[in-house]
């Protein structure tokens, strides 16, 4: 792969030396529904119903290791690749159906910190453009290394 | 220090002043504050310091206290430390949008103040449109926000909401006094109260950009931020848009007065 493209970067984190507590028992999943990914989804779903509806970009869950218990929890979700993904005019009609006719309550769009990944805010950013109706929409940077949030704000 | 943490910070600050010098030197100005009810507690945990400064100011606070006491350095786990403070979500940030409007009012007060006492008579409609802006716009269409809706979101016992609480009511009785003098045509009493009213509305809304709202804000779950966020709209759209349109036309013409005459 090319180095020029941060977001296919060849990048090793094995020789970190901090590995985290070795951790024992079973957690639980914090995912209330399926499917998942955007194409797939439709925004009428039970599911959507005037819930806060968590959009992460499809690496995210990988990057950070309390995905479920910090982030998941109590949400809908919806995943996909603003890099691979096709047709994703698609998506913005859907976001813009989310909250229109499901009411959503809130939007949080969590991506890696890789520019191609800015396109999933730009995605929930145009579909919530696109709705009639207005609701409080929030971005949450990941780093790669390490898997912490950078940032979050509400745009 | 656990002792101390439940304690009124001006009865900490009475035993031991060292320690309002101490807040004042990271920006947390209790020492002058005339209530000073707030536990010690909540002073330290509702500026939002992070978690290395917050640590620095209670080991500080603690060796100023107990001068004898062998207390150990601070050590914080970096890596624990939590992202960059969020920013105002979207409903907050119409407040703070608000306030910028109110704080151009409270610009021109010290003109209007000077206008008023170097008039041959007192501009009694002036005076009251002034007044029609301040109970129409900063205290109906946004205290009542914060006070219908977001204050709700918190424990409104807690010693900052109730400051906010009697900082409204000290504007209102500012306002009825600023009334009774235009009424009366008593320029002294007009003039006290709209700069008294310009004091307090100064100190409050940067307490309230600066701290209470970031507070807030910190204390609610997404969920809460939506249902505010559509609670806030609702109660915009029960006066319609043609409300705030109308007060900051009210300030533009107001500003050109002034501009004008001076």
């Amino acid at each position: 792969m090319s180095d020029c493209c941060p977001g296919s970067k060849t990048m090793d984190f094995n020789d970190d030396d901090a590995q985290g507590e070795d951790e024992t028992g079973a957690r639980q999943s914090q995912l209330k529904q399926w499917p998942i990914q955007l194409h797939l989804v439709s925004p009428q779903a039970p599911y959507f119903q005037e819930k806060d509806i968590l959009l992460a970009a499809d690496c995210v869950p990988f990057a950070l290791a309390d995905f479920h218990k910090d982030h998941l929890k109590g949400k809908s979700l919806a995943i996909g690749c603003p890099k691979l993904d096709s047709d994703q005019e698609v998506y913005v009609d859907k976001i813009a159906s989310l909250i229109d006719d499901s009411k959503i309550n809130t939007l949080t769009v969590m991506i890696m910190q890789v520019p191609c990944c800015m396109g999933l805010s730009q995605v929930a950013k145009s579909g919530a453009d696109k709705a009639s109706r207005k609701i409080p929409l929030k971005q949450v940077v990941i780093g790669v290394e390490g898997g912490q949030v950078l940032s979050e704000e509400w745009l | 220090m656990e002792n101390i943490m439940n304690k009124d910070i001006r009865a900490v600050i009475d035993q031991c002043p060292e320690v309002g010098r101490i807040l004042e030197e990271y920006g947390i100005g209790c020492a002058p504050c005339s209530v000073g009810s707030c536990l010690v507690s909540d002073v330290v945990g509702i500026h939002g310091l992070d978690p290395q400064t917050e640590a620095t100011v209670m080991y500080k606070m603690e060796k100023a206290l107990y001068p004898d006491r062998d207390v150990p350095e601070p050590k914080v786990d970096l890596s624990k430390i939590k992202p960059k403070e969020i920013n105002y979500s979207p409903a907050v940030k119409n407040l703070v949008d608000e306030h910028v409007l109110i704080k151009r009012m409270l610009a021109l007060i010290p003109t209007i103040a000077d206008f008023v006492e170097n008039s041959v008579t007192v501009d009694k409609d002036l005076i009251l449109s002034c007044v029609d802006f301040i109970r129409g716009y900063a205290d109906k269409f946004h205290h009542m926000k914060e006070e219908d809706i977001l204050f709700k979101y918190v424990d409104e016992q807690s010693e900052i909401i109730k400051i906010m609480y009697e900082d409204h009511d000290t504007g209102r009785n500012h306002v009825r006094n600023v009334v009774e003098g235009a009424e009366n045509g008593n320029k002294a009493q007009i003039k006290e109260h709209l700069h008294g009213y310009r004091d307090l509305l100064t100190q409050h809304i940067k307490k309230e950009d600066e701290i209470l709202y970031p507070w807030i804000e910190r204390q609610m779950s997404d969920s809460q931020i939506g249902e505010m966020f559509q609670r806030c709209s609702a109660a915009d759209a029960s006066v319609g848009e043609e409300l705030p349109r109308r007060y900051e036309k009210f300030i533009i013409d107001l500003e050109g007065k002034f501009a004008k005459e001076n």
